[in-house]
């Protein structure tokens, strides 16, 4: 595949953006395929990277997570500060959902080898598999936020904002204590002689972070990729007369009924999915020459699969997000929703390698 | 590209979708234009995020 023909159409959608729906919009179109390159160029997976972590005690893709994370709350935090009507922190509340939620999450994505964004990126480079999964996730997805409000009366508390709690300096040294913890932890289960440094994850950890901020300031709004795609089908839900958003607590929302009622080009969290994609698929077209041809998927393979990919979806709109949404997202931005979502989804993804070996993806 | 009958259809299928979302909905506003820059101007984030309940 030619690269200029890809570039000249992502080039005229920009232009598109600007004069048919706004500046912002193109602006965060743009990100979008910042976010895309480096996820593609680098092969930045959060799940390879807690895959490798667990099952080699390669601590390189965690750690570089967590330097993405400290960038990203080092400039987040004092901006949420700074900013506080402006800026909004990715705030979910500490419930049951999520507790179930993050769980299942992390065990889904080590089965369909890719999160939020590692679906995404791969889908837009041509993955059999993550394309396969891309609208079974959104139908997830979908189906989640119209059941959250079932799952909330199992049990929920108010969001904890660590900035508007604590103020921007102790927030950001609570954070800060955290990811240590984390990081000590992935050393030691390591061991000493462990390879801990990919220059090619710092750098994209480095590039992600810039880009996570970049959103925040542009959008008011942390990145986030799984609202995008529940939103998508709940478009087509209701066209099809199957859904009633009206009578529906999450989609009967102000924010949400004008979602579903504009065009996904105003939504900020498809506009950068859609970037994502196509930034991938850029990536994608210069690497395709090169990459080697992998052993097409047994039957049983596709369906576990798409199994996975329809729980990563309902998963994580219980768990207020995913990878992007929860981790990234909610802990650069303060929310303590983010500090239990990574340990849950660690036990589940503790499972789900042990659920992939055992169907020998 | 691994799979280029998958492929093609998941492209065709994603901008299919998305011009007939754009054909469907409600005219954009361009008068309404939201800021550039959320930071300094002085508005609420108003769209919808995945940690949000509402």
């Amino acid at each position: 595949m030619k690269r200029f023909p890809l570039a000249a159409v992502m080039a005229a959608f920009f232009v598109f953006l600007v004069w048919f729906v706004s500046l912002r919009q193109a602006v965060l179109f743009l990100i979008g395929i910042g976010m895309g390159s480096v996820l593609a160029g680098a092969r930045f997976g959060f799940t390879t990277g807690w895959r490798r972590l667990i099952e080699h005690r390669d601590p390189s893709g965690v750690l570089a997570q967590l330097f993405l994370l400290v960038l990203a709350a080092a400039v987040s935090i004092p901006l949420l500060a700074a900013y506080p009507t402006d800026l909004g922190a990715a705030l979910g509340p500490p419930s049951i959902s999520l507790l179930v939620g993050a769980f299942i999450f992390g065990a889904s994505m080590q089965v369909a080898d890719g999160c939020g964004s590692g679906t995404l990126y791969k889908a837009g480079m041509g993955v059999p598999l993550n394309m396969a999964i891309l609208p079974v996730f959104a139908f997830g997805s979908f189906l989640g936020s119209a059941q959250l409000d079932q799952w909330l009366q199992l049990g929920a508390i108010k969001p904890v904002g660590l900035v508007a709690e604590y103020g921007p300096l102790p927030a950001f040294l609570l954070t800060l204590a955290g990811l240590a913890v984390f990081a000590i932890a992935a050393m030691a289960w390591a061991g000493k002689s462990a390879r801990w440094f990919d220059r090619k994850l710092f750098i994209g950890a480095a590039l992600l972070a810039v880009l996570a901020v970049l959103n925040l300031v542009v959008a008011g709004q942390p990145w986030g990729v799984v609202y995008g795609f529940g939103l998508w089908f709940g478009k087509i839900a209701t066209a099809a007369g199957v859904f009633d958003p009206a009578t529906n607590p999450f989609w009967s929302q102000p924010v949400n009924m004008a979602n579903l009622s504009q065009s996904v080009f105003m939504d900020v969290t498809s506009i950068t999915n859609i970037g994502i994609l196509a930034g991938a698929l850029y990536i994608a077209a210069r690497k395709s020459s090169s990459s080697k041809a992998s052993t097409p998927l047994t039957s049983t393979q596709w369906i576990i699969g798409i199994v996975a990919g329809f729980l990563l979806g309902y998963s994580s709109r219980l768990a207020f997000g995913c990878n992007i949404g929860a981790m990234v997202s909610g802990i650069s931005t303060g929310s303590l929703h983010g500090w239990i979502w990574v340990p849950m989804a660690f036990l589940g993804s503790l499972i789900g390698v042990r659920v992939r070996r055992h169907f020998q993806f | 590209m691994k799979n280029p009958i998958l492929f093609i259809a998941f492209w065709i299928a994603l901008l299919g979708f998305f011009a007939w979302d754009w054909v469907g909905s409600d005219p954009v506003n361009v008068h309404l234009e939201p800021p550039l820059i959320a930071a300094g101007s002085g508005r609420a984030p108003s769209g919808g995020h995945c940690a949000s309940t509402f």
